[in-house]
């Protein structure tokens, strides 16, 4: 009995610990690849309502990848017409007043260089190796999280790093 | 270890205090590096998961709310279906119904007290089933003979007046500008525009153009067309031919012919040729049958 109410993602406990677990990487992995224009925030929430819409059809060993499915989908059709070259922010986090003036635009410079170079990334490419370097996560959990094969993360992750270093020295 | 698999377990994430020191050795840490540290730029906007999850939380629940709306919509679709269908009904049973004969054809109407109508050809009758217990109206356009049981007064309404009765037989003729009527049991009031007019079994009411005349009393049981005979006593032969037509659903082409010559006499409504001769012997007259055309002519 115990475990038919654990089954059922429709038992609030478990859909919100199921939330916990996913949301943030569901919504890392909608950012680094469809960008911030596309509100992955809107579009994790409208997963997670699906998910509770169709909780009695759906187990929750299933519903990760349903998440990241469903999600996937929304993304898709909000950018199925236009294909659109991702642009990133500079976030500043920190106020580096210690440094130089000199350095500060040096490091703008090559922000900026960096962030073109991402931008020629592919998709595959950019999403396995945001993940693997921003978020920290292992080849293994970025493997797991699409479903694709560690050796496969590691190809794109590697192409990515390549790309990216002879992108910066050219431009 | 070479370059590249260093790099790869850099990557992983998974070098050990060895590899560390190995791959600080390399030439392009620094470069390795600073990318690493400029990436950190890049980082996707800080998730709020128990915020997020809130936000989830509440809109579960407006959904949850719509659904129930939604429920009630369902059940207002089907009243409002329901309404209509009803309505629909309660419109078509109330409707007027009509009953219309073609030429050459004729119809017994049972009405709903027990009544009786036939209706003669080319005739149109309307009445209301539903009000009947109220008001026995009834509209005529052509020629029908009514059976009436007791009852409210029973009302056949015509252009040129109406037939009024409490139970009785009669026979009520409206053709254009011939308004006929014939009792044959019980009594018959008539009113039109001028006056009011009380028949007794066997009185005949006939205006003919506008022109009341007066008729000798009939004394039959039943009017003749029941029994499939038309019958005519000194009329404008224009409607011998008329009520023929009605009775054959034929042409009747009379062109050279006296149409207001009074004709006394009748025709049957199953023998063409025998009709035909009833009508035209007693007036020296030929005719010729061509198609759907009947062509008379005077010798």
């Amino acid at each position: 009995m115990k475990k038919d109410i654990a089954e059922n993602i429709c038992n609030e406990t478990l859909f919100s610990s199921i939330f916990e677990k996913h949301s943030k990487n569901l919504h890392n992995f909608l950012y680094y690849k469809f960008g911030e224009e596309f509100n992955p925030k809107d579009k994790v929430q409208e997963a997670f309502i699906k998910l509770w819409e169709n909780c009695a059809k759906i187990t929750p060993s299933k519903a990760k990848s349903y998440l990241f499915t469903v999600a996937n989908n929304l993304s898709i059709n909000a950018t199925a017409h236009k294909k659109v070259v991702l642009k990133y922010q500079l976030h500043k986090r920190k106020s580096y007043t210690n440094e130089n003036p000199e350095f500060l635009i040096e490091e703008k410079e090559y922000l900026e260089k960096l962030q073109k170079a991402i931008a020629t990334l592919s998709e595959a490419q950019r999403v396995a190796f945001l993940l693997n370097r921003i978020e920290g996560k292992k080849h293994k959990e970025i493997a797991e999280q699409l479903n694709i094969s560690t050796k496969a993360v590691e190809k794109r992750i590697y192409g990515a790093l390549k790309k990216l270093r002879t992108e910066i020295k050219e431009l | 270890m070479n370059r590249e698999d260093l790099i790869l377990k850099w990557l992983d994430h998974s070098l050990n205090s060895q590899e560390l020191e190995q791959f600080k050795a390399l030439e392009d840490y620094n470069d390795l590096i600073k990318l690493n540290s400029s990436l950190q730029h890049f980082k996707a906007p800080e998730y709020n998961t128990s915020d997020e999850l809130k936000s989830v939380r509440s809109s579960i629940s407006n959904t949850q709310k719509q659904s129930k709306l939604n429920w009630t919509k369902q059940l207002l679709r089907v009243a409002a279906i329901l309404v209509i269908g009803f309505s629909i009904f309660y419109y078509t049973t109330t409707l007027d119904t009509t009953v219309k004969t073609l030429a050459a054809e004729k119809s017994l109407i049972a009405l709903p007290d027990g009544s009786s109508t036939h209706l003669n050809a080319q005739s149109t009758l309307t009445y209301n089933k539903k009000n009947w217990n109220k008001t026995r109206d009834l509209k005529l356009n052509g020629e029908a003979f009514f059976r009436v049981t007791k009852g409210s007064t029973f009302n056949v309404i015509t252009e040129n007046g109406t037939v009024t009765v409490l139970g009785t037989q009669f026979n009520v003729k409206h053709r254009n500008n011939l308004f006929e009527v014939v009792c044959f049991e019980g009594s018959v009031s008539i009113t039109n525009n001028i006056k009011t007019t009380i028949l007794k079994p066997g009185d005949r009411y006939l205006i003919l153009d506008g022109k009341y005349i007066a008729k000798e009393k009939e004394n039959l049981k039943t009017p003749n067309w029941i029994a499939n005979k038309s019958y005519f006593n000194s009329m404008p032969f224009q409607y011998v031919l008329n009520e023929f037509e009605r009775q054959y659903d034929m042409k009747i082409d009379a062109q050279n012919i006296n149409l207001q010559e009074l004709y006394s006499g009748s025709f049957t409504h199953t023998d063409i040729n025998l009709a035909l001769k009833s009508i035209t012997l007693p007036l020296n007259l030929n005719y010729s049958i061509s198609g759907n055309t009947i062509y008379i002519t005077s010798d």
